[in-house]
């Protein structure tokens, strides 16, 4: 299955925040501060971050209008200035997280995330009057749509029109959306299987009873079919008006903006959409009335706009322009800024995969783990401000149900602990292996490079540290023969669950494939697939994270790597801005602007 | 008042021959002795030897000291960085113990990684220096000498190399020369990048002087010295040798003056840009680099390889002027 879309967002922007690592924030070592800076290392850190909880919603909590934030107030103009304009505005070429954002503006799905407070989302109807019903041991997915949905043009939104936003993903000029539905209702295979309703072809497993109700009938079990659904590119367009590739250029709003003007890579501007009506949509707040949005703003001048808060600019904020490595230690240290701040760490699950055809010896993997220096490892990309350090393989931003836990000491000696090491290595084939550690040539991976180094030496480890060009780095490691030991790779879940993100990374193996470890255990995999077919999804969920551990612990495939922390900022005259953990970006959904 | 007259003539620079006691001298007695007299030469001059003494004795200054530059101390060792990297004493973490304070981050101590990049930086300018040097001097002679095709012929190459952008294609052939040299499974030698960088600066640093070169010997050529050799007979290696290349070492020996500081700082200005020495090497460059993304938290971290880089780059420089003011009296400041 072709995922790759948005692991390399992933990497994107891990590699974009690598930059942000590359300069620490801290308010400590400058001369004048010193004094104060012993007591710095904990004063920063005011509240510690807590992962989103997301849990499924009622019909009651899919009514409209959405829960608005504190102190709201309706209309306005706002500004959203950032870096790239959005690639795609067809739901169904969707996959990249600012695309899908902007989606929420002008396009509306079968379900989404109800923010019902800070941190706390609940899975609910968008266009459905609930979050689905499922039958048939999990196979079958009932949706009834809401009365009032409407079209920019004030027609009605209909069965029809999903069963179709569905089949015109199987066509061929769609290559960028997700691929979970199309397959789950065909098989790997979907485009061969059918191709597109445009030849006047039907999808028989999507029925629609009547002009309200759509039934998808799967060939397996998907108990998380809805959080499929709830993905932008599965948001839907309408039978009557789609023009095919054209509709990218042109997309007919279903949500509470429409397009009033577009110039390619420099302005956007929305207006409100008279039929959409607020009562029936529980997600949306759509508070100002006009959205102005600046392209081709680099991450600096956007930072450096915001900080400085002056004129129009504060009503400005910024759906994905990241803090950048030379201003985040003013951001940080600028106690004026910290309510129009916002910190999330990455929802994005990075790891250091042991190729487990050349380290073998599961001791060694264990001893890595064991002396793995992730304290120093966060101190050389800027410290606890900058870099998180989890110990799981699931991301805690992105799994219903996490559950932490610590297989190698890290909460206690964080710093790594070598003479544990030492005596699994004693115990080991090879007390003093080598390992061929493979890294991008990027400028923040070298010093991360020779901590490593430094600390798996102390445990008699020796680390031939290969440096990769940044442009085939990820080429080069995934190839199935590689001559690598040690090397860093990232995936990004589609929905908050284990299921989009274990079978891909330790799922089939194949050059160019995500399953970087090469792990190939018959019991994981068919613990795997018990998993995905568990009706029960929060059952599904446990056994997610029960499996996160039992892989660790009896394979250990990989290092859990270090976590990037995202600081955005925003205007002071912008309210209810808030990251979306699940995206790591601003979402649209509760911003307004103060008066 | 009156100030007594000196009994003894004014000694002038440009003048060293008329003084009274008119002894003969060869003209590298003349030029050490006008360069004597040139404070500012002097002064550049015992600075660069200073350079170069502590590039040759880094180890000895280690052991005394009690550090080494590959030590992360400040991991190793908790209470000398805050959960940030970054110093926890004032001035970047100077003390009795670091005298220059400690590296953000890492942790390494900056007196030992600067004393130890003085020796990456000179050690690849100063070979690259003779290597460009040679080259330059006998493809310029040869050039100049020979003139015709073969002027014409390396003429065209000259131009090729100074129409080149090298620091481009430095950026841009290291990763390559890595990818073939290297075994995949192998980290890349500290003495391939070193090799490899000296290789490539020097590929691009010959062209000037050798042009330079060219026009000195096609003056020269023509001469009547030059004439004269050849009509008794002598062969084109004595006149070359001989004839042409005694007149030639003022701009070769100004020319490599001034080319060594400009090395020291193309190797600085490669490792900024990342395709220098690696992490594991002490090197200002990428001191520099580091520098100048902390500074807003450790402003002294900038200050020492920036003053450092700035001495030695000016003190060269000035040798390079008192050197061929020496040389060359005829030319005035």
């Amino acid at each position: 299955m072709n995922h790759r879309k948005r692991s390399a967002l992933a990497v994107v922007a891990a590699a974009s925040l690598a930059l942000v690592g590359a300069c620490a924030p801290g308010n400590a070592g400058a001369p004048s501060s010193a004094p104060a800076s012993a007591g710095a290392s904990s004063a920063p850190a005011a509240e510690a971050y807590k992962p989103p909880t997301i849990t499924l919603g009622t019909a009651e909590d899919s009514k409209g209008p959405a829960i608005p934030p504190e102190g709201v107030v309706k209309g306005g103009t706002v500004t959203m200035i950032d870096r790239d304009d959005f690639a795609h505005f067809d739901p169904a070429q969707i996959y990249v997280n600012t695309d899908a954002n902007f989606g929420l503006l002008i396009s509306r799905g079968l379900t989404g995330y109800k923010r019902v407070a800070k941190g706390d989302y609940k899975l609910v109807g968008d266009l459905a009057t609930d979050a689905g019903t499922v039958s048939d041991g999990g196979k079958t997915w009932t949706f009834t749509l809401k009365d009032g949905v409407k079209w920019q043009d004030g027609s009605p939104i209909t069965s029809a029109d999903v069963k179709w936003s569905v089949e015109r993903m199987f066509a061929p000029f769609v290559t960028f959306g997700p691929n979970y539905i199309q397959t789950w209702l065909t098989s790997e295979n979907y485009k061969k299987d059918y191709p597109g309703p445009y030849g006047g072809k039907e999808l028989d497993n999507i029925e629609t009873p009547d002009a309200k109700s759509i039934v998808f009938k799967f060939n397996s079990p998907h108990a998380d079919a809805n959080y499929a659904f709830a993905m932008a590119g599965y948001n839907i367009v309408p039978k009557a008006k789609d023009t095919k590739e054209k509709y990218d250029k042109e997309p007919v709003s279903s949500g509470p903006y429409i397009i009033k003007s577009h110039v390619v890579d420099k302005s956007l501007e929305l207006a409100r959409n008279p039929n959409w009506d607020a009562a029936t949509d529980p997600i949306r707040g759509a508070y100002p009335d006009v959205w102005k949005m600046e392209f081709g703003q680099e991450a600096t001048q956007v930072t450096d706009r915001l900080v400085a808060d002056s004129g129009p600019d504060q009503t400005a904020f910024t759906f994905y322009s990241n803090t950048p490595a030379e201003r985040l230690q003013q951001v940080l240290g600028d106690a004026s800024l910290a309510d129009r701040r916002m910190i999330s760490p990455s929802p994005y699950g990075n790891y250091y995969y042991f190729n487990l055809d050349r380290v073998k010896d599961q001791k060694i993997r264990q001893a890595i783990n064991y002396a793995w220096p992730a304290k120093q490892i966060q101190q050389a990309l800027g410290g606890p401000q900058a870099v998180a350090l989890p110990t799981t393989i699931l991301n805690e931003n992105t799994t219903v149900g996490y559950k932490p836990y610590d297989l190698f000491g890290k909460l206690a000696k964080p710093e790594g602990d070598i003479e544990k090491a030492k005596q699994l290595l004693a115990e080991s084939s090879n007390p003093h292996p080598t390992i061929v550690y493979a890294y991008n040539n990027l400028p923040t991976q070298e010093p991360v490079t020779l901590v490593i180094k430094n600390a798996l030496e102390k445990a008699g480890i020796k680390v031939v540290a290969k440096s990769l060009d940044r442009k085939t780095y990820y080429d080069s490691i995934s190839q199935t023969k590689n001559e690598f030991d040690l090397y860093w790779g990232g995936w990004g879940a589609d929905w908050p669950s284990g299921s989009t993100v274990m079978p891909i990374i330790f799922g089939p193996v194949s050059d160019g494939g995500q399953n970087m470890s090469h792990l190939n255990d018959p019991t994981v995999k068919a613990e795997m697939k018990k998993i995905e077919e568990n009706p029960d999804i929060d059952a599904a969920n446990a056994a997610w994270m029960n499996l996160d551990k039992q892989i660790q612990e009896t394979i250990t495939p990989m290092v859990v790597a270090e976590n990037r922390i995202g600081t955005f900022l925003h205007g002071s005259k912008v309210g209810g801005a808030e990251i979306d953990p699940q995206q790591w970006i601003v979402s649209p959904n509760t911003i307004f602007v103060k008066q | 008042m009156t100030t007594p007259t000196s009994t003894a003539p004014e000694i002038d620079a440009t003048s060293v021959t008329e003084t009274p006691e008119a002894v003969g001298r060869s003209p590298g007695q003349l030029m050490w002795l006008r360069f004597r007299r040139d404070r500012t030469g002097v002064i550049s001059a015992v600075i660069v030897i200073l350079f170069f003494l502590v590039a040759i004795l880094a180890p000895v200054i280690s052991a005394v000291y009690g550090k080494d530059p590959y030590t992360l101390y400040g991991q190793d060792r908790p209470g000398l960085l805050n959960d940030f990297g970054y110093a926890l004493a004032p001035n970047g973490g100077i003390s009795s113990e670091f005298w220059f304070g400690i590296e953000p981050n890492l942790g390494r101590d900056v007196f030992m990684q600067l004393v130890y990049g003085i020796r990456t930086s000179l050690l690849i300018a100063v070979v690259t220096a003779v290597l460009t040097t040679i080259i330059g001097v006998v493809v310029g002679i040869v050039a100049g000498y020979a003139g015709g095709k073969t002027d014409y012929f390396i003429g065209r190459v000259i131009d090729l190399m100074l129409s080149f952008p090298q620091i481009l294609f430095i950026i841009a052939f290291t990763p390559v020369v890595d990818q073939f040299l290297v075994p995949s499974n192998e980290e890349t030698p500290v003495w391939l990048r070193a090799v490899t960088l000296t290789i490539l600066l020097t590929v691009f640093g010959w062209a000037g002087l050798a042009r330079l070169l060219r026009g000195q010997v096609l003056s020269m050529r023509e001469r009547e010295f030059v004439e004269a050799a050849k009509v008794t007979g002598a062969s084109p290696a004595r006149i070359v040798f001989k004839e042409l290349l005694p007149n030639l070492w003022t701009p070769i020996l100004i020319q490599s003056t001034l080319l060594l500081p400009a090395l020291v700082t193309a190797e600085a200005a490669l490792s900024f840009l990342g395709v220098g020495m690696g992490e594991q090497v002490p090197d200002w460059g990428r001191m520099f680099l580091r520098a100048t993304q902390v500074y807003q938290n450790d402003i002294t971290y900038l200050i020492f390889p920036g003053v450092a880089l700035l001495i030695f780059v000016i003190a060269f420089n000035l040798l390079g002027d008192s050197v061929r003011d020496a040389f060359d009296p005829k030319i005035k400041r």
